[in-house]
């Protein structure tokens, strides 16, 4: 198991979130991973949340591995896959709980996949976690995601599953970028990092 | 307590507003957007492409009224009745006890036509009032209070003339009426866009209570299923495209995005 620190503060900010709020989780290229990792883990460990994640940056497969490379039981996590049936074209895996759909652009199919998937959770707290916009932003016009990312979140908040949008900002296009910023109850922001 | 608003020294009440009962179709998002469901005795036209999950919609909306302790009927003309149960066995929302015990009964067409001696191309009046006669019969006995023919296209395909489908649609459509029967024509179209007809003989869209049009927006190469009610007599109703995904547990429905709504200019689908 590979020893990996989390970001702490990560976990102080998400004890003041409510069920139907919507974080807009800010990172940079470097940090991705470790900002994902510690937002999930206290989700699932301390709030003891089921919950669904979206994948739209890199196959599921991928993702899974990470998590459990650093020790984290993801059984409890559902993972619609965007990347690995229509861009990747392979959709045959060792795990169970992976769902695919065709592709990045069909914003509409994800939406009703998730909340197929939270119609058949055993879990009474649930989340999803959308990775991320940016990856999104690759294959959708910016009106389209704006528009989807309002739709997103409202559809969530309605139903009081906490929603959480990951984000490169300087990948993202000003429009929905902004248009998050509107939407979002609370800010996460791990987006300044400096390299050295 | 006078729940009126005051207004003045008048007491100001709300319109009485009558609303016809509701035959709840169970699927979900689609009782939204009808704002409530089929009114009852309706007879709904459900139009659309190949693969746009009509059959699907037309099953659910049966094996609903079965969990519910209705009699539901389906009429298959387009594949065997064994072969469509084996293709609907796949989804959890269909449970094959619902057929053994008689609470959705399926009639293949080709045996129905074979019981009333009309195994021919095609079919003139006394045909056609026969044919009638026959499934109103059935409804009647067992007390069906859904009903599915899939499809209407393939049915009409042996009936020569235009005055002739639009008697007998318009027919079966009034004694199911009476009977209390809420039904669903589903025909197949091969264009689902603002111009084309909603039918393929284009006389069933004007004789159905409701139109209920399924189909595929194209983006970027790949197809999204839409429903969009275009009329439901009776009731008000969104008119807005929805997405739909046909799950294990049924069909789904959310609002599509409003400017993901219109196919690419160069597909087929949106020329």
């Amino acid at each position: 198991m590979i020893m990996f620190e989390l970001d702490q503060r990560i976990a102080e900010q998400l004890t003041e979130v409510a069920l139907n709020s919507a974080v807009q989780v800010r990172c940079g290229n470097s940090n991705a991973f470790m900002v994902t990792a510690s937002t999930i883990i206290p989700l699932m460990q301390m709030f003891e949340m089921g919950g669904v994640y979206i994948s739209a940056n890199r196959g599921a497969v991928e993702i899974i591995e990470a998590f459990e490379s650093i020790g984290i039981d993801v059984s409890k996590i559902q993972f619609i896959d965007l990347v690995s049936s229509g861009i990747l074209g392979g959709t045959d895996v060792p795990y169970s709980n992976i769902h695919f759909v065709d592709s990045p652009i069909m914003l509409e199919s994800v939406l009703l996949r998730t909340l197929y998937i939270l119609r058949t959770t055993s879990s009474e707290r649930n989340f999803v976690f959308l990775d991320s916009v940016n990856a999104l932003a690759i294959y959708n016009e910016d009106r389209i995601l704006a528009e989807y990312l309002h739709t997103f979140i409202n559809t969530f908040r309605q139903r009081e599953i906490l929603s959480v949008v990951l984000n490169v900002p300087d990948q993202t296009p000003p429009l929905v970028l902004s248009n998050l910023d509107l939407y979002c109850t609370d800010l996460i922001d791990r987006g300044q990092v400096v390299i050295h | 307590m006078n729940p009126g608003r005051l207004v003045g020294h008048v007491t100001m009440q709300p319109a009485a507003v009558y609303t016809r009962d509701r035959c709840v179709t169970g699927i979900h998002g689609l009782d939204e957007i009808l704002r409530g469901g089929i009114p009852y005795g309706s007879t709904v036209l459900a139009a659309g492409t190949c693969g746009s999950g009509k059959t699907t919609l037309g099953m659910e909306f049966l094996v609903r009224g079965a969990l519910a302790g209705e009699a539901c009927a389906h009429f298959t003309a387009t594949e065997p009745s064994v072969k469509l149960l084996e293709n609907i066995r796949q989804y959890a929302f269909f449970d094959m006890n619902m057929v053994d015990s008689g609470l959705i009964n399926v009639f293949d067409m080709d045996v129905l036509y074979s019981w009333l001696g009309l195994e021919k191309a095609s079919f003139e009046l006394d045909d056609v009032h026969a044919l009638i006669k026959a499934i109103v019969d059935i409804v009647n006995t067992i007390g069906v209070t859904r009903l599915v023919i899939d499809s209407v296209t393939t049915l009409c395909y042996k009936i020569k003339s235009e005055q002739l489908i639009r008697d007998f649609l318009f027919t079966l459509g009034k004694k199911l009426a009476t009977l209390g029967c809420t039904t669903i024509l589903i025909s197949e179209i091969t264009s689902a866009t603002e111009n084309a007809h909603w039918s393929s003989f284009g006389v069933e869209e004007a004789i159905a209570d409701g139109i209920i049009v399924m189909g595929d927006v194209e983006r970027m190469g790949h197809l999204l299923r839409f429903l969009q009610v275009v009329k439901m007599r009776g009731t008000a109703h969104s008119r807005a495209k929805h997405a739909i995904e046909l799950t294990p547990l049924g069909v789904m429905l959310t609002p599509m995005l409003k400017w993901g709504a219109q196919s690419d200019k160069t597909s087929r689908w949106g020329s």
